[in-house]
């Protein structure tokens, strides 16, 4: 297969139609949906819509939602840890556990803190190292109405309609209501956002917004918003645990949570933490893969936070929809899957098909526009077809330079061009191949506006609580979500930490979780929460051998 | 007239004044000074310690950025101590082509931009003036000349040693006397103009320096100087810093760069100039020579 | 007590990275041992492919984390390369080892007390006066990222530029694994930005108004009315927004 510029020549001459149709289509947009034209195309080709993918959970709080196999899978599976754990040796004793380090977890530290916790007194106990995250891999952008054609009602009209009216309203309304205030937080931290001489943010568009509303740090707003926070933690000495992933939560008596018990990765000793607020922080469930799609999440998000809230009571709610980012790479096949962040189409680039037409509105919601180029790829056969049989469409990029300046590519989008550069695409050059992408856990564990689950003593922040989006997320809402509640889970964790009683420490629920499982005739050897995917080459696996060393 | 120089750390931090008023005095000369796009430590802390290439490493890096990347034969600088050090070690891998390839070797896997190929000429800005501009084309530049002060130029050591790299007669050196007859000023001279400062021991220990500065600012002063010039921050420091510091010394002399008493001589702004930084103040000599008043600057003397 | 943590296979419908029998093979040596794996993998891939669990050097697998720094020789070649184990294919011949971890000390401050002087990096991380210029620490980032000139740039002072510079870093720790002066780059290069930020950037002139607002209630009773509208009410609304478009600065 001869290759020019990093892609086989059959698609080359793909790429000169791309080229052909560009110059028209810079002049000429493309109308958004109506609200009933989207509803219809996603019923049709949205992957949340595919019935045989999914099934009801069959007991606990949430029972009757529907939600993937997959994560049905891990709900409906026999908790890790026996109910009779010796707990009498106890390692750490704080007020507060946060369970997970990236953004909302290291942000519900700084506020549990400022909230006057002693820092030796909050706890974060993270399953990889202190930051590695979705978090720090957003790339495109943190939403908040500060310009002044924009406004928090605005805003909240945009994630209401992108959520398809599922939002809760009060959890949208402190969203929208603190964002400005956390980007004001964030300047005092020294958060790089990109700005003009006057000090004016720079601002994008992103899918089912209707205003500028994007504060981005280049293409590493995420990494940086992350490095920032996790600097301030370290400044403040809060103490973190890495490579120990809760296996289980602790509860006592009086049915509150009181902490939980962690597993050192390396030597798959357990820990016991008591504590007298608990904040789950465990982000999304990418790695679980539904429904096999390839995911831009890292490599420890499997949804932990889920299992570990529904073993003790906690309602799931929105988890029958899941979001697929509809630019993930497409080829090569190296980085099939990972994210090309929606900033590429908020400065300007358009999604093509095979032929070069433009065939939707680049910054629908994420929901829509993916399901626009599932219809493409799989309905209209208009999709381009890699060596490895992957379909996609073409995103294409070019046209940033051309609108904003030579060189607008590499200053604003440098982690995208740099991921293409080390294939061998030059993205300045050549339109790029995406197919959507399991990119976010749209729902949750439920919470109340200052993070508390139903459950007493277990507060939730970020990507694994619920309600805030809806059935869907809107781009730069996330990173806004776990500054927003994890600063609200960590001031309503402190509170709760000060007046609080914890009796005895207990497995009991594991043993009630059991009985759920008999109940609901489930008969499995599956265990929960998996901690880490498996990606291990077939051929090895199916000649290891389980000696004990 | 474009001239590239590289300014040294020193330039950027304690010794600010000394560029701005380079830039400012050389801009009223028609020239503009430009800052090298990238550049790091004239690397004189490791050249003044043990002897190994990797001192070198530092110096060449500028040098082969002068070249490679700003394509260009000549490089200014401004801080004695880096055109000492930039100087030497131009010297020592021109001279050994086997030295100039160790480090090319380990440079050149840095970049795309090829190694170091020994064509840059390493020039102090004092040379700038007397061999390219002229003292003769400066005097004719002078609005105010600085008629009835009276100063003495100090050269140290890193103008002028060692021989090979210096830029007048290492013994009796009248570069900075020239400039400042061309700017109308009366020079005193005496043989401790090449002495040493004190240097680095103003770190370590600062009564060497005392003792130096003691003695050059006494000489200089029962020969009737008014005032020390100079062009070496580090120099600047234990005249300036540590002359104030030095309790022994009754009169202190105030000391400029002579970038300086150029701009006062071209009539430019005191606060271009920097003159408010210095640690003994040299605003009263100046008004007394009518610095900034209306009119001719002078004064009568007998 | 032993647990059985029971390992399920999630396997994407694209971890094949599209191989199959047929793909060419080439040989690495993970820690001297040698293994075959097919010539399309990325590094952290066929660590995977010849049978390893990670549970260190392996983050975000997309190049943003910075867990997986690697660092690897040729056969017949001096050189000793380093990279992302995710972003970067396997070769003939590469002798590879995961640098999962760099002990690197990071200088505690408080950033209301940091005042903005010449020597401000100095004060928290004074090695970085002993930089002698090698470039080993720009020659190891696997972000391409002008190491050397951030740290010298620290060292005169000059904060935009260095803050500039740094701002790409996934804060791997390649860079102070290798430096002979013993600097923490990545540190430098964060307490860098968090100064030019806070102390050098201009302030955003329409956040103070927007706070302003929110605080004295401006839009709270409209909020209330969009909270307890009716869902064909706030349909409505939706579909009547005025979209902004792209292009209009």
């Amino acid at each position: 297969m001869k290759m020019i510029r990093g892609y086989p020549d059959y698609m080359r001459e793909s790429i000169e139609r791309v080229e052909r149709t560009r110059a028209e289509r810079l002049k000429t947009p493309y109308p958004p949906m109506s609200l009933a034209e989207r509803e219809v195309l996603l019923h049709r080709f949205h992957p949340d819509f595919r019935e045989e993918q999914k099934r009801p959970i069959a007991f606990g709080p949430s029972r009757g939602l529907k939600v993937n196999h997959e994560l049905a899978n891990v709900i409906e599976s026999h908790p890790l840890v026996p109910s009779t754990l010796n707990l009498s040796q106890v390692d750490y004793q704080v007020d507060v556990l946060i369970i997970g380090g990236g953004g909302a977890g290291t942000v519900a530290a700084i506020w549990a803190v400022q909230e006057g916790i002693h820092p030796e007194k909050v706890l974060i106990a993270t399953k990889l190292r202190h930051g590695d995250s979705n978090s720090t891999m957003a790339q495109g952008g943190i939403q908040a109405a500060d310009r002044e054609n924009d406004s928090p009602l605005i805003h909240y009209l945009d994630a209401m309609g992108g959520g398809h009216f599922t939002n809760k309203p009060e959890l949208v309304q402190a969203l929208v209501s603190d964002a400005p205030r956390i980007i004001k937080w964030h300047e005092s931290l020294g958060v790089m956002y990109d700005k003009d001489e006057a000090g004016n943010f720079v601002e994008n568009p992103g899918g089912g917004t209707s205003r500028k509303r994007l504060h981005s740090a280049k293409d590493y707003t995420g990494l940086e918003i992350m490095r920032v926070v996790r600097d301030e933690s370290r400044n403040l000495s809060v103490p973190v645990i890495e490579f120990a992933p809760a296996v289980e939560l602790l509860m006592d008596e009086r049915g509150q949570v009181a902490g939980a018990v962690l597993l050192n990765l390396e030597t798959k000793e357990y820990v016991v933490v008591r504590a007298k607020a608990t904040i789950l922080a465990t982000g999304g469930f990418g790695r679980l893969h539904m429904q096999g799609f390839p995911t831009t999440n890292h490599y420890g998000a499997t949804g932990d936070g889920l299992v570990l809230a529904y073993h003790v009571g906690a309602e799931l709610v929105d988890l029958d929809s899941v979001q697929y980012h509809p630019t993930g790479a497409a080829f090569p096949p190296q980085i099939a899957g990972l994210l090309i962040t929606e900033k590429v189409r908020g400065m300007g680039a358009t999604p093509v098909n095979a032929d070069g037409e433009l065939f939707v509105y680049p910054l629908e919601p994420r929901d829509v526009e993916s399901s626009a180029f599932i219809r493409e790829c799989y309905d209209r056969e208009k999709g381009v077809i890699t060596p490895t049989g992957m379909r996609g469409v073409w995103l294409d990029a070019p046209m940033i330079d051309m609108i904003h300046g030579e060189g607008a590519i590499r200053e604003a989008l440098p982690a995208m061009w740099r991921m293409y550069e080390r294939f061998g695409i030059d993205m300045t050059r050549d339109p790029i191949l995406v197919f959507p992408t399991l990119h976010y856990q749209n729902g949750g564990i439920a919470i109340d506006v200052d993070g508390a689950t139903t459950v007493p003593g277990l507060f939730v922040g970020g990507e694994a609580s619920g309600g805030v989006h809806g059935k869907n997320r809107l781009m730069g809402n996330s990173l806004l979500d776990f500054n927003v509640f994890g600063m609200r889970a960590g001031i309503s964790a402190a509170r709760y930490a000060r007046q609080v009683e914890v009796g005895h420490l207990s497995l009991a629920h594991v043993d009630r979780y059991e009985e759920l499982l008999k109940d609901a005739g489930i008969v499995t050897d599956r265990t929960s929460p998996v901690l880490l995917p498996e990606y291990r080459g077939k051929e090895a696996l199916e000649r290891q051998l389980d000696v004990l060393i | 007239m474009d001239i590239k120089y590289y300014p040294g750390c020193t330039v950027k931090t304690s010794a600010r004044n000394y560029e701005a008023s380079a830039i400012a005095a050389l801009r009223y000369l028609g020239v503009e000074l430009s800052e090298l796009e990238q550049w790091n430590c004239c690397g004189v802390v490791h050249t003044l310690s043990t002897d190994d290439l990797m001192k070198q490493l530092a110096p060449i890096r500028v040098l082969k950025h002068v070249e490679q990347c700003e394509e260009r034969e000549e490089v200014v600088t401004l801080c004695d101590m880096c055109y000492n050090t930039l100087s030497q070690a131009n010297r020592l891998v021109k001279d050994d082509p086997a030295k100039l390839k160790t480090v090319n070797t380990f440079m050149e896997c840095d970049d795309s931009h090829g190694g170091y190929t020994g064509t840059v000429r390493v020039v102090h800005l004092l040379q700038v003036l007397r061999d390219t501009i002229g003292f003769q084309a400066i005097k004719k530049k002078v609005k105010y000349p600085l008629r009835g002060m009276k100063v003495f130029p100090y050269y140290g050591c890193m103008l002028l040693r060692p021989g090979e790299v210096g830029i007048d007669t290492p013994e009796d050196p009248t570069i900075i006397g020239d400039l400042m007859r061309a700017l109308g000023a009366e020079v005193i001279d005496d043989p401790v103009k090449i002495e040493c400062c004190g240097s680095h021991h103003t770190v370590g220990d600062r009564s060497i320096v005392f003792e130096r500065i003691e003695r050059i600012i006494g000489r200089a002063r029962s020969k009737g100087a008014e005032a020390v010039v100079l062009s070496c921050p580090l120099c600047r420091f234990n005249l300036d810093t540590r002359q104030q510091e030095d309790r022994t010394i009754e009169l202190p002399l105030p000391v400029f760069y002579y970038t300086q008493l150029m701009g006062v001589a071209f009539g430019l702004d005191e606060a271009v100039l920097g003159l408010n930084e210095h640690r003994i103040d040299p605003r009263p000599l100046l008004r007394e020579i009518g610095y900034q008043k209306k009119g001719e600057y002078g004064r009568i003397t007998t | 007590m032993t647990i059985h943590v029971h390992e399920q296979v999630h396997r994407p419908r694209v971890s094949d990275q599209g191989f199959d029998a047929r793909t060419p093979k080439v040989r690495i040596y993970l820690m001297g041992k040698e293994y075959q794996v097919p010539n399309v993998l990325t590094i952290m891939a066929a660590i995977e492919y010849a049978g390893y669990r990670l549970v260190r050097g392996c983050g975000c697998r997309a190049g943003f984390c910075g867990a997986c720094s690697t660092i690897y020789r040729k056969t017949d070649d001096y050189k000793l390369y380093s990279a992302l184990a995710c972003q970067t294919l396997v070769e003939e011949g590469m002798y590879l080892v995961q640098i999962p971890f760099v002990p690197a000390v990071k200088s505690l401050y408080d950033m209301e007390e940091i005042t903005l002087t010449d020597n401000v990096i100095l004060r928290y991380y004074p090695e970085i006066a002993r930089c002698v210029s090698c470039n080993t620490c720009t020659r190891s980032c696997p972000q391409g990222i002008r190491v050397m000139d951030y740290i010298q740039a620290s060292l005169r002072g000059n904060i935009a530029r260095a803050a500039h510079l740094s701002f790409d870093c996934i804060q791997c720790g390649l860079c102070s694994s290798r430096c002979p002066a013993d600097i923490k780059h990545y540190h430098v290069g964060q307490l860098v930005r968090r100064v030019y930020e806070t102390r050098i950037a201009p302030k955003s002139p329409h956040l103070a108004r927007r706070i302003e607002e929110l605080d004295s209630g401006v839009y709270d009773e409209e909020m209330n009315r969009l909270m307890t509208s009716s869902l064909s009410e706030l349909k409505q609304r939706y579909e009547s927004r005025k979209i902004e478009p792209v292009s209009e600065d």
